[in-house]
């Protein structure tokens, strides 16, 4: 156990590195841009309606103070970390005054709700087919599924997105093509309410399923092809333990570990969003905020999201590493 | 098959339609849910979804948004200028009684307000309203007209409740401009909330309080809609003079990308789309039968008093001199442009005024006879650039593939696609750029010191399309003529590359005006030459091309000392016409025509240009007299 400990102190210290380096290269990336909010807000706010010349120096210096983007770089940088530390991004430069975390607040649930239960989904999905499809390798239907699955994973993302858009949004309207729930519905524990944001979630968990369990399936059953021929599965055979035990106890389990790790790292990666989903289908989240804030040079937001997308990945790189060695006893902690 | 995968199979069978059994085929996607449709006009906000929803302190800069139906429906100001013929005249008094009234030297301007208009909590209008505007932004420095304002005012008086007398710090003619509405203008705040609130810069105003006819009713925490309602006292706002509003809800939406636009209309979810690509008006008007535009037919969208030009960066050494900036004008052919950037759909200005509203009878026509006078001397030559046709050959062109869409009257032709345009005349060109120390070798042109010739011609990308594809057209034509010209894609960075004078040229835009008046100040008066930028400082709006003149600023000089409605205004005008056909600052390329399109199915009424009372592009604030012409269709 004593071996497990220091396993764990050394991979919290990497952890910590990591993070430290990911959010410092966030920091100087953002701060390099060539985007400079006071010039972005001035153009933003000034591209419309008229405003006397002289009065925009005035309008920029203003600007400057409340940002608080005055002082040297060595000032913002430690203001930025003790934000950091206190989990204070500061205010959005782009929708100011209100605070970074406010933003992100309301939309990460969104992005979470849907990305982790279309991956959960997705996963589950590919990886129950693919292992079937390696098991039951004459099975007529799970080979059609091969190719569908094969068919539709080299398919561009926004095409297969379109497509659904089309269909379902035009051709045969019954699902609401735009949005996280319906217009004028009070946002609340009711069965309308939640109704509404399952029925507006479909197409885009759809289009993310579709595109998503193509790799899951065709890896599983490359996975289990490979174990059906291992000695312990023949001699179960030959033993005369039922197939779905086989399957299930045998195979699946065995072939499990790598996507395990797949989708901890999957997870992490969700909270970057997903920019064309949520572009396409007009779902809110943190991926418009993301693309939004560069736009604006709101470095403040950027980092906000940035920073919690490298915690989403780290953590579950980490989740995953301090299980393994409990989960599959051919692991060894040294 | 065994018995595992078939349970599955089995299950996603039953599974699927399931989730759709959640909508019915009457489920509609995207109209506001417990309000009657055909009560409610939907709308696109082009703001696309708003970060901070519930920020209605429009006062503060960019906080939240503005065209949510915030500044068409809930607030107002004392006048507004309508860009097409007006509702009763392209000037309306709006909080404001009568016109503005300045004394002889313009330090003074007094106010007269209307009686009677109320805030939508019940609390009168009045002076303090106005003066609460005022020393509100000019104690807070960072709002949206701190600046404006504490740099003109010095004092005011209300001799009464209905009476403002600004005492302004120097002389200014067009000081009321800014309280009128050109798309939007400063707005009144209710003095007897904001005088409660400790940090006006941190104050969200949520729910926000209306002066103007309709009221919050809900909107998405997350963005996506607004809905208003139209106020039990309307009576009580400047809007009822025209009668009541058709619509008792008003829906602001993101209806995502244009694509979308398009699939919302044609299922009558969308009843005023803001702008699309060409293309989806052309589709819109095929597919869409109760789809209308501002146009009847081809090219359908409505000019904005917007004009669109090639603007250079005169700083730059190499478009100092004039004869190279019309060796480069001459070397387009605006025919290519406008098919390339609006497929035809567009309406042309060889002028440095937009082709639109009142400008075509104050200056277009007017000047016509001028430009077809005026000659360009290249040294070797003389001769007549204007060629006034090209509105018609556009036409022509468009007439095998458009048909009857293409109207046959050559004055209709004119107010759709414009009058004149420089001829293409690669020879002058030569002649021009040779006569400013350029030489070609080897096909190629190179500067008087003997690098190539290299242009990068700015634009936004798919951030713009229209614009973008202008930019690639000419800069095809000028590598046509030798010259190495390249796309120079900016994305987001435009704003601040356009304002750090980070470009060689670039397509955008830096004359706009009221369009229904023929003052040009709205964009001129910022092109004198006390507000360019040294090179590498930033620029303040609107001369991005950084051009001076000696002659321009006795232009702007003169227009500063003369009324507003002043005919001299128009000579004056005219006056800077000819300059910059002289001096070619900017090429002017067109009209920004915006492809707004109206479904009839539930409303009819719509401004079109056979009845101009109004622009149709819903983010204008002047959009709101729209509403009350307005009428349900009965379905």
């Amino acid at each position: 156990m004593s071996g497990y400990l220091a396993y764990l102190a050394k991979r919290l210290g990497q952890f910590v590195l990591v993070v430290f380096i990911g959010v410092n290269l966030a920091y100087v990336v953002t701060h390099a841009t060539p985007i400079d909010p006071v010039e972005q807000s001035i153009s933003a706010a000034t591209s419309f309606g008229n405003t006397a010349p002289e009065a925009i120096e005035q309008m920029r210096q203003s600007l400057k103070e409340l940002y608080g983007l005055g002082g040297s770089w060595s000032q913002q940088y430690l203001t930025f970390w003790s934000r950091i530390l206190r989990a204070d991004f500061g205010p959005s430069l782009s929708a100011f005054p209100t605070p970074v975390s406010a933003l992100i607040g309301r939309a990460l649930p969104w992005t979470m709700g849907l990305l982790i239960v279309s991956t959960v989904v997705t996963w589950a999905l590919g990886n129950l087919l693919g292992g079937l499809a390696g098991y039951y390798q004459r099975n007529r239907a799970l080979k059609l599924m091969g190719v569908v699955a094969m068919g539709l994973h080299p398919i561009p993302y926004y095409i297969v997105a379109l497509v659904l858009l089309i269909v379902f949004g035009f051709v045969w309207p019954v699902l609401p093509i735009n949005g996280g729930s319906a217009m004028n519905l009070p946002q609340g524990w009711t069965w309308a309410y939640a109704s509404s944001v399952l029925l507006h979630s479909i197409l885009p968990a759809l289009s993310l399923i579709l595109i998503g369990v193509g790799s899951w399936f065709l890896g599983m059953r490359s996975l289990v092809s490979n174990i059906v021929t291992e000695d312990y599965v023949q001699f179960a055979e030959l033993g005369g333990v039922n197939r779905e035990r086989i399957l299930g106890s045998y195979v699946m389990r065995n072939a499990l570990g790598p996507q395990v790790t797949g989708l901890a790292m999957s997870l992490g990666g969700i909270f970057n969003g997903a920019i064309i989903t949520e572009k396409v289908f007009g779902y809110p989240g943190v991926g418009t905020l993301l693309v939004d804030a560069v736009y604006a040079g709101d470095y403040g937001l950027v980092l906000g999201v940035t920073t919690i997308s490298i915690l989403g990945v780290s953590i579950g790189v980490l989740a995953i590493d301090l299980l393994y060695p409990l989960l599959d006893p051919r692991v060894q902690v040294r | 098959m065994s018995r595992t995968p078939r349970a599955w199979l089995l299950a996603a069978c039953v599974f699927a339609p399931s989730l759709f059994g959640l909508s019915s085929p009457g489920y509609t996607q995207g109209i506001p849910q417990n309000i009657p449709r055909n009560e409610t006009l939907i709308l696109e906000n082009p703001e696309g979804t708003i970060k901070n929803a519930g920020w209605f302190n429009i006062w503060a800069i960019n906080a939240g948004s503005q065209s949510n139906g915030l500044q068409q429906v809930a607030l107002d100001t004392l006048w507004y200028i309508d860009p097409e013929s007006g509702i009763d005249g392209v000037w309306d008094n709006s909080l404001a009684s009568d016109k503005p009234a300045y004394n002889a030297d313009f330090t003074e301007m007094t106010v007269k307000l209307r009686k009677g208009i109320y805030w939508s909590d019940g609390v009168e209008f009045t002076a303090a309203d106005v003066v609460g505007t005022v020393d509100t932004q000019i104690k807070n420095p960072g709002m949206r007209f701190s600046a404006v304002l504490a740099n003109n005012v010095a004092s005011m008086e209300t001799p009464d409740d209905y009476t403002v007398v600004f005492k302004l710090k120097k002389p200014n003619s067009r000081f009321h401009t800014n309280f009128t509405v050109r798309w939007g203008a400063i707005w009144i705040l209710p003095k007897h909330i904001f005088e409660k609130v400790a940090d006006p810069l941190k104050f969200d105003f949520n729910k926000p309080v209306s002066l103007g006819a309709y009221v919050l009713h809900s909107y998405d925490p997350d963005g996506k809609w607004y809905i208003w309602q139209l106020r039990d006292d309307w009576q009580r706002t400047t809007l009822a003079r025209f009668g009541k509003p058709g619509p008792k809800y008003l829906a602001y939406v993101d209806p995502g990308p244009p694509d979308k636009r398009v699939i919302a209309q044609l299922n009558h979810e969308l009843d005023v789309v803001h702008d699309i690509a060409p293309e989806g008006m052309f589709t819109l008007a095929k597919q869409g039968k109760s789809t209308i535009s501002w146009f009847k037919g081809f090219p359908y969208g409505h000019p904005d008093p917007t004009l669109p030009a090639l603007i250079f960066n005169t700083q730059n050494e190499n478009f100092k001199n004039k004869d190279v900036r019309w060796a480069l004008a001459l070397l387009i052919d605006i025919k290519s442009v406008v098919m390339a950037a609006y497929r035809g759909a567009a309406t042309i200005s060889a002028i440095g005024v937009p082709p639109t509203g009142k400008h075509v009878q104050a200056y277009h026509e007017p000047m016509e006879a001028w430009l077809k006078d005026f000659e360009l001397d290249t040294g070797k030559q003389k001769f007549k650039p204007y060629d006034p046709g090209v509105g018609q050959q556009i036409a022509a062109m468009l007439r095998p593939s458009l048909g009857d869409q293409i109207p046959k009257d050559p004055k209709e032709v004119e107010k759709a696609f414009g009058m004149g345009w420089w001829k293409k005349n690669p020879q002058a060109a030569q002649e021009l750029l040779e006569r400013a120390g350029y030489k070609k070798v080897g096909g190629q042109w190179h500067t008087p010191d003997g690098k190539p010739f290299t242009i990068r011609v700015m634009v936004e990308g798919d951030l713009r399309p229209v614009m973008t594809r202008a930019g690639s057209m000419i800069a095809q034509e000028w590598k046509q003529a030798g010259i190495d010209a390249k796309i120079d894609v900016a994305q987001g960075t435009l704003l601040t590359r356009r304002g750090a004078g980070d470009f060689d040229t670039f397509i955008g835009w830096s004359v706009e005006t009221w369009g229904g008046h023929q003052d040009l100040s709205y964009f001129m008066d910022s092109w004198h030459s006390q507000f360019v930028a040294e090179p590498g400082k930033p620029q303040p709006l609107r001369n991005w091309q950084r051009w001076s003149n000696p002659e321009l600023d006795k232009i702007i000089e003169k227009t500063r000392t003369i009324d507003f409605d002043d005919p001299k205004a128009i000579e004056l005008g005219k006056d800077y016409v000819k300059l910059a056909v002289r001096e070619m600052p900017t090429i002017p390329l067109m009209a920004y025509n915006v492809f707004t399109a109206m479904d009839q199915t539930y409303w009819t009424g719509y401004p079109t240009a056979a009845n101009p009372y109004t622009n149709p592009v819903p983010n204008w604030g002047n959009s709101r007299y729209m509403f009350v012409k307005l009428k349900p269709t009965g379905k």
